[in-house]
């Protein structure tokens, strides 16, 4: 007799296997446009069946049986199709193709490195990096990638084909990138996991401020790729990053969907695990050699998780955390953190002078999010005329209706207040 | 002496033998089976004469490809083959005493079990391996 199975273990298997079913039919066979749809429809016939049937003894390489034979029929159909429409499938071969291969034979493992790094090909837009690497990676449907992104599902599969047809496009080969451009490429896939994190965890657009199937998405690609590269620093730091900051999520909303700030939030409802593990890793990853800028926000979010009060927090630490971060990266949002954090650790008009220099950049000024710090250091100083105009300025530039009424709410307490 | 025993099939013929039936009847599971007993064994016993080199099938013909110059570039083409086009199946590598042994092993192949319309135009080529340049020039 055959045990039925519960249907979420079949579901984290399929989402585990995904790269590596995919990885093994690409490499063996190419076609990774053509591989990527056979992939998919095994693990949807195992999705539907091992439940009933129980797992095979070798749920792997049942996948990568049924993803080779479904293979051979588009194949067979595609090439049906363009030899009666005369269009024999063509493509020059790449220069790169013809040079000798000096690469070391590949391990398994760098099968669902090598899917990451080609979802995230610098020939693809950013949207189209993240639709697909949660697709061909995550194993995600596009129904349900559709959905997480609030698009209708045919734009969705629009955008996965044009990705994969630009991949194709590339001749990319199914190999690691050469080294000196392997660390360029990981720093991409470390940005977009980060960015489907972010995604996730502050919805740019629509009614649900957080989506955490998105951010739990992240966290476990994130947690995969660390696996393989457990000595990279910066994988290290970037998952790090991701538990400091879930560690937060269910305070940061309250009942009816309201924005919490940090400093109000109720920090035993912080998740303990996820510090301890964030904490962990960030700790494991410093001394190692050059810190990079995911290792630094990870360290401040761990002096944020492990203070027992905003008041009480290691603000001259953050500060000089933040000063490192800019030396390296130039963006305008680390800035804005830096000029908080200098309120805190200085007073608020040390901080509201830093965002008088900020509003000079066109990358920030017009952001809802300058205008709401601007707003809360004046709050601290005391200046609630001018405080309650900048929430309100912050209130028409927000794009998500939680943040809006967040910022409503601020302002209104200080009318009430007066 | 070596000789290349080589056996053709088209991609009608392999869907036929996944279970398509691709314009022609498919081959059940027990043809399927039947075959794939009878190559094991033809293998085996060559084997333990000690006159098998090497032998080898390929997947199906949907997934080759053909690279070739074109206008002086390397151009890769995907499926090259038209679907009823027979093309290199499998083959044999055997080391014998003559071309008419290795013939005579060839021979053995026309007993394979299949479905009658693909044993009615199957066949078997037997070609003698150059083992140098100098076996060309002859």
């Amino acid at each position: 007799m055959i045990e039925a199975v519960p249907g979420t273990e079949v579901e984290d298997l399929l989402r585990r296997l995904a790269p590596q079913v995919l990885g093994a039919v690409v490499r063996r066979y190419g076609h990774f446009d053509t591989a990527e749809d056979a992939a998919q429809e095994a693990l949807l016939a195992a999705a539907v069946q091992w439940p009933h049937e129980g797992i095979p003894d070798n749920p792997r390489g049942w996948l990568i049986t049924v993803a080779s034979r479904r293979l051979t029929d588009l194949l067979r159909s595609e090439q049906a199709r363009q030899r009666r429409e005369d269009t024999v499938a063509r493509w020059a071969l790449p220069g790169q193709w013809l040079a000798p291969a000096a690469d070391r034979p590949a391990a398994e493992s760098d099968d669902t490195l090598i899917l990451l790094f080609m979802c995230c090909h610098p020939a693809l837009s950013m949207a189209s990096q993240i639709a697909l690497t949660l697709r061909a990676v995550g194993g995600l449907a596009t129904a349900e990638i559709a959905r997480a992104f609030l698009v209708p599902e045919a734009t969705m599969t629009r955008r996965i084909s044009r990705a994969k047809q630009n991949i194709k496009d590339s001749g990319t080969p199914f190999r690691m990138p050469p080294g000196p451009e392997r660390a360029e490429r990981l720093a991409a896939v470390l940005h977009v996991l980060y960015l489907i994190f972010n995604e996730g965890y502050a919805a740019t657009s629509g009614p649900s401020l957080q989506r955490t199937e998105l951010a739990g998405e992240a966290i476990r690609l994130a947690r995969m790729v660390h696996r393989l590269l457990p000595g990279d620093g910066e994988v290290a730091g970037l998952l790090a990053l991701m538990l400091l900051t879930d560690a937060r999520r269910s305070a940061r909303t309250g009942p009816g969907g309201e924005l919490i700030p940090m400093a109000e939030q109720d920090r035993s409802q912080w998740d303990a695990a996820y510090i301890a593990e964030g904490v962990a890793l960030i700790v494991g990853a410093l001394p190692r050699g050059a810190t990079g800028p995911y290792q630094l926000q990870a360290a401040i979010a761990a002096i944020h998780d492990e203070a027992p009060t905003a008041e009480a927090t290691d603000w001259p630490q953050i500060v000089a955390l933040y000063e490192l971060l800019m030396r390296i990266s130039d963006n305008p949002m680390v800035a804005l953190n830096h000029a908080v954090a200098v309120a805190m650790a200085r007073g608020p008009q040390a901080g509201l002078d830093l965002l008088t220099e900020l509003a000079a950049d066109q990358r920030i000024a017009p952001d809802h999010r300058l205008d709401a710090v601007r707003a809360h250091l004046l709050e601290m100083a005391g200046d609630k005329l001018a405080a309650r105009e900048a929430y309100l300025a912050a209130a028409r530039r927000a794009t998500n209706i939680p943040q809006q009424r967040y910022l409503h709410a601020r302002a209104a307490r200080l009318t009430d207040g007066q | 002496m070596k000789y290349m025993i080589l056996t053709y099939a088209s991609q009608q013929d392999y869907d036929g033998m996944a279970g398509k039936a691709a314009g022609e009847p498919a081959w059940s599971a027990e043809d399927f089976a039947a075959m794939g007993a009878f190559m094991e064994s033809f293998s085996r016993d060559l084997a333990e004469s000690g006159e098998l080199v090497e032998t080898r099938g390929l997947a199906a013909p949907v997934h080759a490809r053909r690279v070739q110059l074109h206008k002086g570039v390397p151009v890769v083409t995907d499926g090259p083959y038209a679907e009823t086009q027979e093309v290199l199946a499998g083959y044999w590598i055997v080391e014998c005493d003559s071309f008419d042994r290795a013939t005579q092993i060839a021979a053995r192949l026309a007993k394979v079990p299949a479905p009658e319309h693909v044993a009615a135009r199957a066949f078997a080529d037997v070609r003698p391996i150059a083992e140098s340049q100098a076996d060309l020039e002859l």
